[in-house]
């Protein structure tokens, strides 16, 4: 049973996102994998979704490339308008993009063996809120 | 073609437990979901081809439809996904040698069900609520802003660690003030992993029915205070996913 997918009386601070896989395919690799009863080997033929695991495992890690990625957003935060970027500016922005397209071609790869969605829906948490609801319904 | 079948099984569930004619389960085509019983217990599982690829994520998706829209009229323990035997008789044979385990558990879950609150920190609100405390902080940042990321490397990174290391603490903080508001409306509580480097809360509940909107109200409420800070959403009702604890698990 699918119970509505994002709901909530406008306004409301809370977001409901129903059960029943209605959520985004991130949602529901986060709700399921590596959880559940494990059954013995002996009459266990096969363990799948291992590559899945994985990926989720590596999501988290603090590194160098995320201080930087926190800095950049110090960046965002000067309230120099746009129209007056210094040339250190542009440059800037430019490394932002290349770093920025490093990481994601990295997970991509990582998630080559499985499916394209399911690498798409990890990229999706990285990018822009308002895309959430929309990817949802395109994965239908 | 001589392709061999397994069981992918779903999960654990009492024997009275039938599943109805539309259930859908893993694989293209989605196969039936049926019952495998023994004594008190039943499986929930479907025929899959062993050459047929898992694990895409139409199998997932149809994994969780499948236990949550269970677990929302009886008690399940949840198979780890992925798990295939080689038939009938090897499920019958694993429900008989667990059979006052599982019964247990199931006897725990009656009337209960898993929410996931999980939330993450806006990360603009969150920067400038921690350079307006933090006067180092806020020194670094005069110091890298406009200028390159190769001229002001390693100021970056000392900034972007203060930033990270406030996000960790913040976030126990967080988890910790959401158990304390909401907890009490619920039957137990599991922390989960973050799974973003802004994630602010992640927590499980195992809710009974009878309080089930108590706790919605409670989680709201938390979610209203913290409006600007952090996006709350509530995920759920779900099966409970991380309520199979240890002692559960078959060795």
């Amino acid at each position: 049973m699918t119970v509505a997918t994002t709901s909530g009386q406008s306004g409301s601070a809370l977001e409901r996102t129903g059960g029943g896989g209605s959520g985004t395919l991130a949602d529901v690799v986060e709700t399921v994998l590596d959880k559940g009863v494990v059954i013995d080997a002996q009459v266990s033929v096969a363990v799948v979704g291992i590559q899945l695991l994985e990926i989720n495992a590596r999501i988290v890690i603090a590194s160098v490339e995320t201080y930087l990625r926190f800095a950049e957003a110090v960046d965002r935060l000067s309230i120099v308008p746009k129209d007056t970027k210094t040339l250190p500016d542009i440059v800037g922005d430019t490394a932002k993009g290349a770093a920025k397209g490093k990481a994601v071609s990295g997970l991509g790869k990582a998630a080559e063996e499985i499916s394209g969605a399911v690498a798409d829906s990890l990229r999706d948490r990285d990018s822009d809120r308002p895309r959430q609801r929309r990817s949802r319904q395109e994965e239908r | 073609m001589a392709e061999e079948n397994g069981l992918f099984i779903y999960g654990i569930v009492p024997a009275d437990v039938e599943p109805t004619p539309d259930a859908e389960g893993v694989g293209n085509p989605p196969a039936e979901v049926t019952a495998i019983r023994h004594g008190e217990l039943a499986a929930l599982v479907s025929e899959v081809g062993l050459e047929e690829p898992m694990g895409r994520p139409a199998d997932l998706t149809a994994y969780e439809r499948l236990l949550d829209g269970t677990a929302e009229i009886a008690p399940v323990l949840p198979v780890r996904f992925g798990t295939v035997v080689t038939g009938a008789d090897a499920v019958e044979d694993l429900l008989a040698a667990h059979q006052e385990r599982f019964a247990a558990a199931l006897a725990e879950l009656e009337d209960r069900i898993q929410y996931t609150v999980h939330g993450r920190f806006d990360e603009q609100e969150f920067i400038s609520g921690f350079l307006a405390d933090n006067d180092a902080a806020a020194g670094l940042a005069e110091q890298i802003r406009g200028r390159s990321e190769a001229a002001s490397r390693e100021q970056r990174i000392r900034l972007g660690e203060m930033i990270s290391q406030a996000v960790e603490l913040r976030r126990e903080a967080e988890n910790r003030a959401l158990v304390d508001a909401v907890g009490r409306y619920a039957v137990a509580d599991a922390a989960r992993q973050p799974s973003h480097e802004l994630d602010a809360v992640n927590v499980a509940f195992l809710v009974g029915v009878d309080d089930e909107e108590k706790f919605i109200g409670a989680v709201e409420e938390f979610a209203e205070q913290r409006r600007e800070l952090i996006r709350t959403r509530l995920i759920g009702p779900l099966a409970p996913y991380d309520f199979i604890s240890a002692h559960q698990l078959v060795e």
